[in-house]
């Protein structure tokens, strides 16, 4: 490996920490506040493009050989995530944002890029870990009420948690296999030895747990209800893709060993039909994109299931539609108080104050339900053919049924926007302007996604 | 070639129209209502145009127009026309203007999404029905339920949200099993032909188990029959009726209806032929008992809504009665019955909204003596009662005497070697014909004669027709007499694709000998 290979094989975590050192850089020396938006736009805008340019061009290598590499399948994924990460930017500027929201968010970025990377188990608890530490601070950052360091003190905890079960999954590993990586992860995931097993399953669990699945998601609502606005536009989707398709990494081309398969069809199962139901009773908007990502992550694993070279192509792209319309949502709330605008009641009658809005979430929501033409049909259409192919026919019927479940919630918010008279005095206004420019972004790649879902199938 | 252009044309100039809207302002509902009614003309002309360029008695699709869409999965933009989706289109490119030009004084709220929802409806029925892919048609077939959740939700009446999700619910549930049976297939084209591929053509080739044909027909058969709607998955369509506004009545009895029929005619029955083989007694059962069953509650209704929506149960069950005849004459009538309905029903629910404008009421109790009372109403009334009823010299006659006729032609040589329910089943589905007499001969005793009476109507005066009604009225009465007088033309474009037909669902039989 030259070094001309070495900086490009990792140029978007490089780019991600020159941002971070410039911001630093910015507050240090600058005497008063300084805005941080156009450094942070430009260096996740950078990154995204040096993914996506080294993704095109077909660059792979391993800079730090058996721990960090690179393929086309890791260029893609991160170009999904630095590009999602561009319209939660937008959003943040439109909320409270400063240099430490923007430090954080790009420390977050560079632990999903090494997540991505990971060619053993160290790297991928390092990645892990620095994708996760910044989101504790950055629920709590925001702090407007005190449902905030509530929300922040349960996700540490759970997040805590999360990170002893990896550790303990890890040591397993190295226990039943002798090495830590990737690779003897995968010979684990064969293997029936029962040492071997319980590493697997609690590596699964581990990422499970980060992921929300039932029956690891108790932290999910009540981090997604306190942090702001796009700290949950945050976790819901750039955190929740970057761990699936960590995962979908991490087994490569090995496929699920009888064990796990019963858990992998078991908990995701139960995680659409509880996040689903669950959601259906949700009174505050956040609640319910939390309790609806509980339910999305479980047709994601159930994708795990899939063929090996089809399942990463399937969750990639149901992960860039699924951000793509939750952030969508988020991006055309009402703005006003946090509490305020976070209230399903203050949704009533929006078409009649901001018909725009109204309908780019019904828009969003309607592809959160996978109906057609949106593109989380495509999506969910992908999803299970995949899990289909892989030959288990009643597990996708089950799976299709369970979806079912989720229609309601989401006609649910289509009906109080369009269908009921207007909240008595609501507080809200329509969208700031950098929310509106987040739409703008996001309505574009939605139609893009939507309409030629075959360019975005080819790229991946 | 520029026929071609044509069908792409027809099925894009609502979407258009749509985008057309956006760009109106929302206090000129007059331009948006003239705009939504010239876009809708057109297409209408259009459908004339390419009704008239079809040729009767060439096999196959006309017009077809094929490109690649996601091709890594095989999926193609795919549409044409042929003489199963012939004259469905033609009734809802004649529909669309009427609902427009209905709704000019009814509708008053919303208008700019009021009319961007008909155009949206409009686009996906006529995509459902061009649609020669199986993806594509799928997509179509949910995102029609779209617009219709939003026309029943924001304009309906009281009790719409209960309505609109019953109806939404109800028709997601079957789309569910339908996308897994839609992935299941695909899979099997691609493990037979190694080529994905969603055409309808390759589907039907197939050739596979009959166990599996029964999985995926059940599938299929349950979203179709919801749509249809078959007794017992009727349910939801009183409600939907009743809490729609009148746009919304007229779409969902004129066209929307159809697409579980036609779902039936062009997919259901003959991608699964054996499975429908076994399927039939059930179905026709089934049918029989809509047509008897659905007449029977619409005999026993005060809301006049209500009447007419049992009807429909009734009127499409005669349309199922026709497919599974599998005979020429029974197919040809099943699909002039399907159009017939959708000029009569609509009618008879724009006729409906006509009087609720002005009355507020659709209590049959309520009113009487309209034929002194409104005079030109009443003749109105009267004709689509006819059509109604299946009077000869109107399109309901031409639809069941068909029907009837194919359903007794088949039934007759099974008769004679013992099988006797067939047979049985056509009978009782003759009762159904004077179960109709009376229950639209009950309509128009209550409404037209007796003293004369009516709600309070609005400035004291119960005002006649006015010009724009009689337009609307008399152009749907011009067509159902049409048909009734000259089915001839209307036969013979729909006879090469209804032989297909029969080929694809009595292989063994060899389709043509039965008449």
């Amino acid at each position: 490996m030259t070094p001309d290979g070495l900086l490009l094989a990792a140029l978007p975590e490089h780019l991600l920490l020159l941002g971070i050192l410039a911001i630093l850089t910015i507050d240090l020396v600058s005497s008063r506040p300084r805005d941080p938006f156009m450094p942070a736009l430009i260096t996740v805008l950078a990154a995204g493009a040096a993914a996506f340019s080294l993704h095109t061009a077909g660059h792979a290598g391993a800079p730090f050989p058996g721990h960090f590499s690179v393929d086309a399948d890791a260029f893609a994924a991160k170009t999904l995530l630095f590009g999602l990460a561009v319209p939660v930017l937008f959003l943040a500027r439109a909320e409270r944002f400063d240099g430490r929201f923007a430090m954080l968010l790009l420390a977050s970025l560079y632990g999903a890029g090494l997540l991505l990377s990971a060619d053993s188990l160290v790297m991928l608890f390092f990645g892990l870990e620095l994708l996760s530490l910044p989101l504790y601070a950055l629920v709590v950052l925001t702090f407007r009420r005190p449902e905030s360091a509530e929300a922040a003190l349960k996700y540490l905890v759970l997040g805590g948690v999360g990170t002893a079960v990896l550790l303990m999954g890890v040591s397993l590993t190295l226990g039943a296999t002798g090495g830590l990586t990737v690779d003897d992860f995968r010979a684990a995931l064969a293997s029936g030895d029962v040492l071997a097993r319980g590493a697997v399953v609690l590596v699964v669990a581990a990422f499970m747990l980060k992921a929300a699945i039932v029956p690891f998601h108790a932290w999910a609502p009540d981090a997604y209800e306190g942090a702001s606005v796009p700290a949950t536009a945050f976790m819901a989707t750039i955190v929740k893709a970057a761990v699936v398709l960590a995962l979908v990494r991490l087994f490569g081309p090995a496929g699920a060993g009888p064990g796990l398969v019963a858990v992998l069809i078991a908990l995701p199962l139960l995680s659409m039909v509880w996040g689903n139901l669950a959601a259906m009773r949700q009174q505050g908007f956040r609640r319910l994109i939390a309790y609806s990502s509980i339910a999305h992550a479980g047709y994601l694993f159930l994708a795990l299931l899939g063929l090996p070279d089809a399942r990463f192509e399937a969750m990639a792209f149901y992960v860039l539609v699924y951000g793509l319309t939750t952030l969508l949502a988020l991006a055309c709330l009402p703005s006003g108080e946090d509490w305020l605008r976070d209230r399903l009641n203050s949704l009533k009658g929006l078409y009649h104050r901001d018909p725009r809005a109204a309908i780019l979430i019904a828009v969003a929501m309607l592809s959160l339900a996978g109906i057609p033409p949106f593109p989380g049909f495509v999506a969910k259409f992908l999803i299970f053919r995949t899990v289909m192919d892989a030959g288990l026919v009643a597990v996708a019927v089950i799976g299709l049924i369970a979806s079912y479940l989720g229609i309601y919630l989401y006609l649910r918010v289509i009906q109080y926007m369009f269908m009921n008279p207007a909240a008595s005095h609501p507080r809200t206004e329509p969208a700031s302007g950098h929310a509106a420019a987040a739409a703008l972004l996001l309505v574009a790649a939605v139609v893009l996604v939507g309409v030629f879902p075959g360019v975005v199938l080819g790229w991946l | 070639m520029s026929e071609i252009i044509a069908v792409n044309l027809l099925l894009f100039l609502p979407v258009l129209g749509g985008v057309l809207l956006l760009a109106l302002p929302e206090r000129r509902p007059d331009m948006v209502r003239g705009l939504s009614l010239l876009v809708l003309t057109a297409q209408l002309v259009l459908a004339a145009w390419l009704y008239l360029q079809f040729e009767a008695g060439v096999p196959g699709l006309q017009f077809e127009t094929r490109i690649p869409w996601i091709p890594a999965w095989g999926v193609h933009y795919h549409v044409g026309l042929d003489g199963l989706n012939l004259l469905l289109v033609l009734l809802t490119a004649f529909l669309g203007p009427l609902v427009v030009a209905g709704a000019f004084t009814s509708t008053t709220r919303d208008v700019k999404l009021f009319h961007g929802m008909v155009l949206f409806l409009q686009f996906t029925m006529l995509g459902t029905f061009l649609a020669q892919d199986l993806f594509l048609f799928y997509l179509f077939w949910e995102a029609m339920l779209i617009p219709m959740f939003l026309i029943i939700g924001i304009w309906g009446g009281e009790r719409r949200i209960y309505a609109t999700l019953k109806f939404f619910l109800y028709t997601a549930f079957g789309s569910i099993l339908m996308l897994a049976a839609v992935i299941y297939l695909a899979f099997t084209v691609l493990a037979q032909d190694g080529t994905p591929s969603f055409a309808f053509t390759d589907l039907y080739d197939l050739g596979l188990a009959v166990d599996v044909q029964l999985l995926l027909l059940a599938a299929f058969a349950l979203s179709f029959a919801i749509k249809v709607p078959m007794v017992p998955l009727h349910t939801w369509l009183p409600d939907a009726h009743v809490e729609a506004p009148t746009a919304g009545s007229v779409i969902l009895a004129g066209v929307l209806l159809k697409m579980g029929t036609y779902g039936f005619l062009k997919l259901g029955f003959p991608l699964f032929p054996d499975a429908a083989q076994l399927a039939t007694p059930l179905i026709m059962t089934l049918a029989v008992l809509s047509i008897i069953y659905g007449a029977g509650l619409a005999l026993v209704q005060d809301d006049i809504k209500k009447i007419i929506a049992y009807s429909s149960v009734s009127h499409l069950g005669y349309v199922m009665l026709g497919l599974v005849s599998y005979s020429l004459l029974g197919v040809q009538g099943a699909i002039i019955q399907m159009v017939s309905h959708g000029l009569v029903a609509g009618g008879l629910f724009l006729m409906v909204g006509m009087i609720y404008e002005r009355c507020h009421s659709r209590d049959l109790a309520a009113y009487g003596g309209f034929a002194k009372l409104l005079p030109v109403y009443s003749v109105f009334l009267m004709l689509l009662t006819l059509a109604a009823i299946g009077l000869p010299t109107t399109s309901g006659f031409t639809g069941e005497f068909l029907v009837l006729l194919g359903a007794f032609h088949a039934a007759w040589p099974q008769f004679e070697q013992g099988i006797t329910y067939p047979l049985a089943l056509a009978s009782a589905a003759v009762l159904g014909i004077v179960l109709g007499a009376l229950y639209m001969l009950r309509l128009v005793r209550r409404l037209l004669f007796g003293g004369p009476r009516a709600p309070e109507a609005d400035g004291g005066v119960l005002r006649d027709l006015s010009l724009r009604e009689m337009g609307i009225l008399g152009a749907l009465v011009a067509a159902i007499f049409y048909i009734g007088l000259f089915p001839n033309g209307f036969l013979q474009k729909t006879e090469q694709a209804v032989i297909e037909y029969q080929q694809r669902v009595l292989p063994a039989q060899g389709g043509e000998d039965r008449q």
